[in-house]
């Protein structure tokens, strides 16, 4: 009889439990001294795409306050 | 009544700020715990002591064997860990870790070896090694030590099995038990032995550990090394610390790459930099950029919607065109653009849309 709580199970646990186990060697891009994980870039990437966001999408208006 | 004393008399609007620090808390709150349910975190097994002479028994002895012989790379640090001459890095002149001085002297003999091999209990081979090796002159055990560390390093895989026989005193014993020590746990606990009751200094290990080959082995593995952008890695797929490419980049290039003081000089540079940062207000030119890129005026267009640019600011659509720098009278006294940090806050005072280049122009919170 297992030990574990209902849904958890020994692969989950041995993969440290995440649906997504990203304990794996890491994917790297080379670009002549520039040497960046994807993992990085993509990070980069989404903050690029916020700062976008948060500059183009108004601002929430207020209730007839201004 | 001066200008900075003068009372804002342009358009104002409300803004609430405590509302939005709330749904950006609990917005980073709920990203927090759903991205850590996702993901998880890193989970690279602890590399002590124990650990690296069982995997890598050989190079544990190596080590251990320059740590005796005095050639190590802790033993020959200099500040804060020895007196060695001549070893911290410096700044053109300078030596800052030696201004600092050895802070936490480490004697690797009598650290990493002998004082944690006296702990050893019931072992007579031990005893006798450590009653001959107190007993010799510092030439004698610097001999034994030396001729042990070169045949050692000359032999394949550096196994001390292979090594031929010579004068190398007790050392082949002291070393054969202290792998014994390692590889049970028990230097780990030797080395970590404090006064106070919860054990947080790991620097006498982690030096032993980082003198061998395995710690770099694997962290070169991890792209952890200094010259694969390691300061910006994180072990595995996981995202790392991007925000210092800046810092990290530097020993990617001449002359840092390949200078001995490569370590000192970024900090160097890095901390010029931060100051040149922080005194951004201050240097013109560079204090000018909002008024060449005016990004604020982007995130506030509805406010400035419709007003024509102050003299020498450009409105996004016109960043293309050259900057006119304005000369007029600002409280009786006649200010260029970029004439000093007094005349940007002055006409921060007096123009409500220079105030916009601060990020809150116009609004009151």
């Amino acid at each position: 009889m297992s030990l574990l709580p209902h849904g958890v199970t020994d692969v989950m646990l041995a993969s440290g439990g995440a649906p997504i186990d990203l304990n794996h060697p890491g994917h790297y891009v080379h670009w002549g001294v520039i040497q960046i994980s994807v993992a990085n870039l993509i990070v980069i990437a989404v903050m690029i795409v916020l700062f976008a966001l948060a500059i183009f999408l108004p601002f929430p208006k207020g209730r007839g306050r201004r | 009544m001066t200008a900075e004393t003068q009372k804002w008399a342009g358009r104002t609007r409300e803004y609430d700020l405590v509302k939005e620090f709330v749904i950006a808390l609990l917005v980073v709150s709920v990203l927090t715990v759903a991205l850590a349910a996702l993901f998880s975190s890193p989970d690279e097994k602890q590399i002590t002591i124990s650990t690296w002479s069982r995997h890598a028994p050989n190079d544990f002895v190596l080590t251990a064997a320059t740590e005796l012989d005095g050639t190590s790379g802790t033993a020959t640090y200099g500040a804060p860990y020895t007196h060695t001459a001549d070893a911290a890095q410096k700044i053109g002149p300078v030596s800052l870790q030696h201004i600092a001085g050895v802070t936490h002297p480490v004697d690797t003999v009598t650290d990493f070896v002998i004082t944690p091999l006296t702990g050893v209990p019931a072992d007579s081979a031990l005893t006798t090694a450590l009653g001959q090796w107190q007993g010799a002159g510092t030439s004698q055990r610097q001999r034994w030590a030396s001729s042990y560390d070169d045949a050692l390093a000359k032999v394949t895989d550096n196994d001390p099995a292979k090594v031929p026989p010579g004068d190398y005193g007790p050392v082949p014993v002291m070393l054969n038990r202290l792998l014994t020590m390692a590889q049970s746990g028990g230097l780990d606990g030797a080395l970590l032995a404090q006064k106070q009751f919860f054990a947080t200094d790991y620097t006498k290990p982690l030096l032993f550990i980082a003198d061998g080959s395995y710690l770099e082995d694997r962290a070169r593995a991890q792209h952890l090394g200094g010259d694969q952008w390691g300061m910006m890695n994180e072990t595995g797929n996981y995202p790392g610390q991007a925000w210092l490419w800046l810092y990290t980049f530097w020993y990617q290039v001449k002359p840092f790459s390949t200078s001995p003081n490569a370590d000192a000089l970024v900090w160097g540079l890095m901390a010029l930099l931060s100051l040149a940062l922080v005194l951004v207000p201050f240097i013109p030119g560079v204090r000018s950029i909002p008024r060449w890129v005016p990004v604020h005026r982007l995130i506030w267009r509805d406010y400035y919607r419709g007003m024509r640019p102050p003299d020498g600011y450009l409105s996004a659509s016109d960043v293309a065109r050259p900057v006119q720098v304005s000369r007029r009278p600002i409280g009786g006294q006649v200010h260029d653009d970029d004439a000093g940090a007094d005349a940007g806050r002055d006409r921060e005072h007096d123009d409500g849309e220079a105030a916009g280049a601060s990020g809150y122009g116009g609004r009151s919170v």
